[in-house]
């Protein structure tokens, strides 16, 4: 036997979390939440919600959390296998996703037992949808300018303060805030990380009009929020080691299916411009190189997500790599986006309905990319990591 | 890394660098061969009945990129792969070639139809006994140089491993079936990316290190962002190539001969993008011979060519837009 035939024998056995996964996600998909296809309207957040606690019950979501707040107590390189199906299947983003990847984890990482068994069934189930109250008005990338001030008081932590940008906020229960208990000048100290139940008196929560039309993310503003004792995640000193945390978590292993998510979108574009001979030319004599460059930087953006995988299994932590696969994709995908639109914008009047629905997905693709090199830090904030935390150059200020 | 052996690949690394020191000591390719192969470098990949240590190609990866980092000057890729393919068919070949007795080369452009013709791209080919050539069915042969297998001293990009035409008129020699010249295709595609990556790291470790030292405008260039942002970007593309060479080797990898392929070809731009910018970061001082950047551009644009990274590409196009990658997502879920 060669050398490499022993490598391949190694590989995975077909009955991975993966292929079960794959399997009912081929037979339970609704036709009207798939994005390959034309939808006469967009999936309420009930339909999409209902959807994702199918998801939890078929075992696909909260696969490596405990089994005792209903997880399936599988490994990493399991939820990467379901992540890899998740990502081929065209179905919507989850709806809750700062709970399942963001909240969740973090709860796990240094929540009390009580609000293990509280949050993190309710998570799964779909109860609780979740937001992320870091950024402010004045503390976007410099997030450790946050003056959202949380006083202890013998009811308990007043929270007041104003966030922006907190996706999905209008349609959550809980609120994953961070917020300090001295003064600004304080920095990355006494800054405290909190659960917070958006229906307390006090919260208040207008949404904003993003340049995909939607009305994802909000404003939330606190007045003299009372927040008990009991909602207060980890310590107060703990709250800046647990938000870059879940930066790095955001960064890294959040949405791990993107790559395959990517690939998706990558092959419907091509296989429904197949499906006509004037598409099927114009990307043949065109794009061909172009969309191979695509395929190749898919490629490369899966060797960091799995070796980031690797990694995490042999015990490592993510810290300032997860900045490598954030840059990577969202400037890949975004190259894409534009590659992907002008293909589209070339198609010949009288389209058939896969023509049609490929290019409201890819027109759709290009606007909501504009983000990617925003959210989760901006790219320039990701180049000054890099520069500083991972290449660690020295310079003067 | 876990393995079955007692070694793991980065057990090799330290050794690597200190033989590749050596070697830029040394004054010939004949020299640097016999000090590789004293070291047991060349015979990793050779069984271990042919004077090699029959490892996985995962050990050769820190062997290679210690070897494109210090800009060594010999055809260990080809030697290590070349007495790989002969083992198990022609040990005592692949014993040769794995102690360094017999120097070899690969003509990795042209290919043979029939017993004469012309080949290129075979590096340091004026100091091998033997280069390998493709031919046309698939196949390949190693031919003897001399009488009927003329070396040609030819315009090269790369300084440390020349390139020379060879004008054969009599192939004959030991043969490579075209499944093992499939294989040791692939195989090229990581250890050339291993190379590349070597030679890509070197330059930014230059970079950063000129950009914290030279002073402008009273201040360290890498006070500057503009300057930050060009090493950080040049350490994404490094770290992409590391973990898509980790990933293309992995047990886990779903699609490893889809890997490879990207793999290769994504460091070529990558890692060549890398050498530019370092120079871009030295001003002047990058333009002068004595810099050895260019060393490494002209390094690993002449390994894309050698290992068809443009026609690769095509292939990837090809793949697409047939509809096979579709059709081998089905293959897989059945
Ligand atoms: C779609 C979307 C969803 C989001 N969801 C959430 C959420 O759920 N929860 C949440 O807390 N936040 C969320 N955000 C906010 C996001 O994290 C911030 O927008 C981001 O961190 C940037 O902050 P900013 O908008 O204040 O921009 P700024 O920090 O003002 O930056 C503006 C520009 O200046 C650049 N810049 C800033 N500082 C530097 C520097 N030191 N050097 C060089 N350039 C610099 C930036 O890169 C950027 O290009 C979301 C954002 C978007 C777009």
């Amino acid at each position: 036997m060669t050398q490499t035939a022993a490598v391949a024998s190694e590989r995975p056995s077909l009955e991975t979390a993966g292929d079960t996964a794959r399997a009912w996600l081929d037979a339970n998909l609704p036709q009207g939440l798939r994005e390959d296809i034309l939808q006469e309207r967009e999936p309420t957040f009930a339909e999409l919600s209902e959807w994702e606690s199918k998801l939890h019950k078929a075992g696909i979501i909260g696969a490596t959390w405990p089994t005792q707040y209903g997880g399936g107590d599988l490994g990493l390189r399991a939820h990467l296998d379901i992540s890899r199906e998740i990502g081929r299947t065209p179905m919507p983003e989850s709806v809750n996703s700062i709970g399942k990847e963001l909240a969740g984890p973090i709860i796990l990482a240094v929540g009390n037992e009580r609000q293990k068994a509280e949050y993190l069934p309710a998570i799964l189930e779909m109860r609780n949808i979740w937001c992320q109250g870091f950024s402010e008005p004045n503390a976007g990338s410099d997030l450790a300018g946050l003056r959202t001030k949380a006083e202890k008081t013998d009811d308990g932590w007043v929270i007041n303060g104003q966030k922006i940008w907190t996706s999905g906020a209008s349609k959550s229960s809980h609120c994953l805030l961070l917020a300090r208990t001295g003064s600004v000048e304080d920095r990355h100290r006494g800054l405290v990380l909190f659960a917070v139940d958006t229906s307390l008196p006090g919260v208040d929560i207008r949404e904003i009009k993003s340049i995909d039309g939607a009305r994802h993310f909000c404003e939330v503003f606190f007045n003299d929020v009372v927040v008990p004792e009991a909602d207060m995640l980890g310590s107060p000193d703990q709250g800046w080691a647990a938000a870059t945390r879940v930066l790095s978590i955001e960064r890294a292993t959040n949405r791990m299916h993107r790559a395959w998510r990517f690939e998706n979108q990558l092959q419907h574009l091509v296989s429904a411009c197949a499906e006509n001979p004037a598409t099927r030319r114009l990307v043949e004599h065109d794009y061909a190189r172009p969309l191979a460059e695509v395929a190749v930087n898919i490629e490369l953006l899966k060797g960091h997500v799995e070796t980031l995988v690797g990694s995490l299994i042999d015990g490592n932590e993510i810290g300032p790599r997860g900045s490598l696969p954030k840059m990577f994709w969202s400037e890949a995908h975004q190259d894409f986006s534009k590659l992907a639109l002008d293909i589209v914008s070339r198609f010949p009047p009288d389209l058939s309905d896969p023509l049609r629905a490929v290019k409201r997905r890819m027109e759709d693709i290009y606007i909501k990319a504009r983000a990617e090199t925003i959210y989760a830090g901006t790219t320039e904030i990701q180049l000054g990591i890099i520069a500083k935390r991972i290449l660690k150059l020295n310079w003067e200020r | 890394m876990t393995t079955e052996y007692d070694l793991s690949p980065e057990d090799f690394a330290d050794t690597a660098k200190a033989v590749v020191n050596a070697c830029a000591e040394a004054g010939t390719t004949a020299d640097r061969i016999a000090l590789l192969a004293d070291a047991g470098l060349t015979g990793i990949l050779a069984g271990d009945s042919c004077g090699g240590m029959g490892l996985p190609v995962d050990f050769a990866v820190p062997v290679l990129h210690a070897a494109g980092a210090g800009m060594l000057a010999a055809p260990l890729l080809e030697t290590m792969l070349l007495a790989r393919a002969f083992s198990g068919t022609q040990d005592d070949l692949a014993t040769a070639i794995a102690i360094g007795h017999t120097k070899v080369t690969i003509a990795w452009n042209g290919e043979l139809d029939g017993a004469a013709g012309t080949v290129d791209r075979a590096p340091l080919a004026e100091d091998c006994d033997a280069v390998l050539v493709f031919r046309r069915d698939g196949s390949a042969i190693l031919v003897t140089l001399g009488a009927g297998a003329e070396v040609m001293a030819e315009d090269t990009l790369d300084l440390e491993r020349p390139e020379a035409r060879v004008v054969i008129t009599a192939a004959e020699g030991p043969e490579l079936s075209a499944e093992t010249v499939t294989e040791l295709q692939r195989i090229a595609q990581i250890l050339r990316s291993a190379l590349i990556l070597g030679a890509a790291e070197d330059s930014l470790e230059r970079a950063c290190e000129y950009a914290q030292d030279r002073r402008q405008f009273g201040k360290t260039l890498v006070s500057y962002q503009a300057i930050q942002h060009h090493l950080a970007r040049q350490c994404l593309a490094v770290e992409t190539i590391r973990n898509s060479i980790a990933r293309s080797l992995s047990p886990h990898c779903e699609m490893p001969v889809d890997a490879a392929r990207a793999t290769f070809i994504g460091a070529t731009g990558l890692g060549a993008k890398t050498a530019e910018t370092a120079i871009q970061i030295f001003g002047g001082m990058g333009y002068t011979w004595d810099v050895p950047l260019h060393r490494h551009l002209r390094f690993v644009r002449t390994l894309a060519a050698q290992g068809k990274a443009a026609e690769l590409l095509d292939s990837v196009a090809q793949q697409l837009l047939s509809g096979d990658n579709i059709k081998k997502e089905l293959q897989r879920a059945s």
